[in-house]
């Protein structure tokens, strides 16, 4: 009988597969693609005509209402321009957990809740292979999709730096980050996440609802720690005084006599005299403000992606570790002797 | 065919969870490669569980089960499966089905194979499989198994929510696949509508294996007795169930001698010696583990 299985299996079926994927997920890839030109589509809106409309107001402003002149200035740019900042910043905020639900709920959880694992692990094709390309396929189109908003989301907002009053700054918190590769970083973990908790619980609304908590979860890790994964910069201020810094604040304390920075939770500065008469006492000679300056900027998006990539990674590798010792049974010597031997046929089976 | 055995559990033992009880324990038992084979049991004996390790959805947690004479993993590309709820993906229609098994089974689809099966029951290609009935679902998931030329076909529970017309229309199919010389494994846990079209048994209870071999061999090697009460020994014969109604005893045995002549003897219906075991679980079980061969299967295998 395997004489009449004539045609030699191809080297690679994974064109196939990545077809039958996009056609079973077509709504999530029709969404998505919808949602990514639809935000790069408002981006570059805001980037050229809605920060030029807001910047050209905000100048009439300062040169009339400022001045106390009658006003004339185009109210309705700004708040075109700040409107549609903060929906396109929203939503690619949004995206690390729409990557983490849905990669929970319907790249794997759906499939073992309905049963339709049991049909694709039995196909041909190997459940590892079937999970590559669940895994890669999708990652692909994220991390293109997150990168390019995350890319325009910065330019657009490095538009209106100095022009627009109201522009946020680098280190708001939504505003850094939407704009660069740490939330890409962040919906490829969700990716992950959610693939290991489809394939964990088999019930799709459990798994829906344990990625998107993960990623909560994981954002304000990221957030705690973030200040610390590069060092600081210190600003330092004599008695009286107080130390300029621009930026993300990560500490703040007394210098010493001996030149030692002493953190202090309380009277940073001689703000009152209280604190002068309490800073007297404990002998300061000035203050330092330790912090992250905009130069700090890549570094701090790059450090925590990198250190995600790695959690993806190990997730990733837990995954196929898991499917892996799911789906084979124990070989034994024997059997795997026998594999061997028969070529062609079992080839194609990894 | 390098192998001559289909399928082959030794010592085969899963249980989920770490806590979980046994779903299978301790089954070993070789289904000879050509057959149709039935497994039976109650609903709950294991028989998914069997078929789940066999077609590697699952792994073993002690023992090992031997596939076509490989893994169940190395194996997969030629084995057909069929899961008891038939999952299909309802959103894509009848020919993106038999397209995707196609592009998912590279090298050995046979495409007239699986639509034939699919024609056969008089069905839209075009129909999303969402809108399906059971019978209908059936035939579908049976065209991608068969599409797939398999050497061994697993089929967990085909029968359920079918009806008269569509059980027959199956077990057609599924016998012109034998007579390709498929081997077919179906389980079921009404022995009646096997009866007939199954040469080989497995009888599943409590997730012990308890009777294996060809249905032939194992009515003939057991015998439906009666006969007085007090004067009827049973003693040196292995006794799978008795009953005593008055001074009348009627026994199911499995003799191990020639019968004394003043019994009355029958050769029991298939039916009956499934129920008999199942309803005794403490009577010994019957597979070839027990009388059978498993060396010259290894030199076989190498």
């Amino acid at each position: 009988m395997t004489a009449t299985l004539s045609a030699p299996a191809p080297v690679t079926t994974a064109p196939r597969q990545i077809r039958w994927l996009l056609r079973l997920h077509r709504p999530a890839v029709y969404t998505w693609a919808i949602l990514v030109v639809g935000v790069a589509g408002a981006l570059l809106w805001l980037w050229g005509p809605l920060t030029d409309a807001a910047a050209t107001a905000w100048h009439d402003y300062r040169t009339t209402c400022a001045r106390d002149l009658p006003c004339r200035y185009d109210q309705d740019a700004i708040l075109r321009y700040k409107d549609v900042y903060q929906y396109t910043t929203a939503v690619i905020l949004a995206v690390p957990f729409l990557t983490a639900a849905w990669a929970g709920a319907a790249l794997t959880g759906r499939e073992v809740e309905a049963g339709t694992v049991r049909l694709a692990w039995t196909q041909g094709v190997s459940p590892l292979r079937w999970l590559a390309a669940r895994l890669a396929l999708p990652a692909l189109l994220v991390t293109a999709g997150t990168g390019l908003l995350a890319l325009l989301h910065h330019v657009a907002w490095s538009a209106g730096e100095g022009r627009i009053d109201t522009a946020k700054h680098w280190y708001d918190v939504p505003t850094f980050y939407s704009g660069g590769p740490l939330i890409a970083a962040l919906a490829l973990t969700g990716l992950a996440i959610g693939a290991l908790a489809g394939l964990l619980t088999g019930r799709s609304l459990v798994a829906l609802c344990v990625s998107a908590l993960s990623v909560a979860v994981l954002w304000i890790a990221v957030q705690m720690s973030l200040p610390h994964l590069w060092p600081t910069v210190a600003g330092v201020a004599g008695r009286g005084r107080f130390p300029t810094y621009s930026g993300i604040k990560v500490e703040e304390g007394i210098v010493t006599s001996t030149g030692a920075h002493v953190p202090a939770s309380t009277c940073a500065s001689d703000a009152s005299a209280w604190c002068q008469r309490f800073n007297d006492q404990r002998h300061a000679a000035g203050f330092y403000v330790d912090y992250h300056p905009y130069s700090h900027y890549w570094p701090l998006h790059l450090v925590p992606a990198g250190l995600l990539l790695a959690l993806t990674a190990v997730l990733t590798t837990l995954t196929f570790w898991l499917l892996h010792r799911r789906t084979t049974g124990t070989p034994t010597k024997a059997a795997r002797a026998v594999g061997a031997g028969r070529g062609g046929a079992t080839g194609a089976a990894r | 065919m390098s192998s001559d055995t289909a399928l082959r559990a030794e010592a085969l033992g899963k249980r989920f969870g770490l806590r979980g009880g046994w779903a299978l324990r301790d089954c070993s038992f070789r289904l000879p490669a050509g057959r149709v084979c039935a497994v039976v049991g109650p609903n709950g004996a294991g028989k998914s569980t069997l078929l789940a390790l066999a077609a590697g959805l699952a792994a073993p947690t002690e023992g090992s089960v031997t596939v076509l004479g490989t893994t169940p993993a190395a194996a997969r590309p030629r084995v057909g499966f069929i899961a008891q709820d038939k999952p299909l993906y309802p959103q894509l229609t009848i020919a993106e089905t038999l397209r995707m098994g196609a592009d998912l089974n590279p090298g050995h689809w046979d495409t007239d194979g699986a639509e034939q099966v699919v024609a056969g029951g008089d069905l839209d290609p075009e129909a999303r499989v969402r809108t399906l009935s059971g019978g209908q679902r059936t035939r579908v998931a049976l065209a991608l198994a068969v599409g797939k030329r398999p050497e061994l076909l697993l089929l967990d529970e085909p029968m359920a929510d079918l009806d008269p017309l569509a059980r027959h229309e199956l077990m057609g199919t599924l016998m012109a696949q034998a007579a390709r010389g498929t081997t077919i494994v179906m389980s079921s846990h009404v022995v009646a509508e096997l009866e007939d079209s199954c040469d080989h048994l497995l009888l599943v209870g409590g997730g012990r294996i308890r009777l294996s071999g060809e249905i032939d061999d194992l009515l003939a090697a057991h015998r439906r007795v009666s006969g007085a009460a007090a004067t009827t020994p049973l003693d040196p014969h292995t006794v799978i169930e008795s009953r005593v109604t008055g001074r009348q005893l009627t026994a199911l045995i499995r003799p191990a001698g020639p019968l004394p002549g003043d019994w009355r003897t029958a050769t029991p219906s298939l039916e009956e010696l499934v129920l008999a075991h199942l309803r005794n679980p403490g009577a010994p079980a019957l597979t070839p583990a027990d009388t059978a061969d498993t060396a010259d299967e290894e030199e076989h295998a190498a």
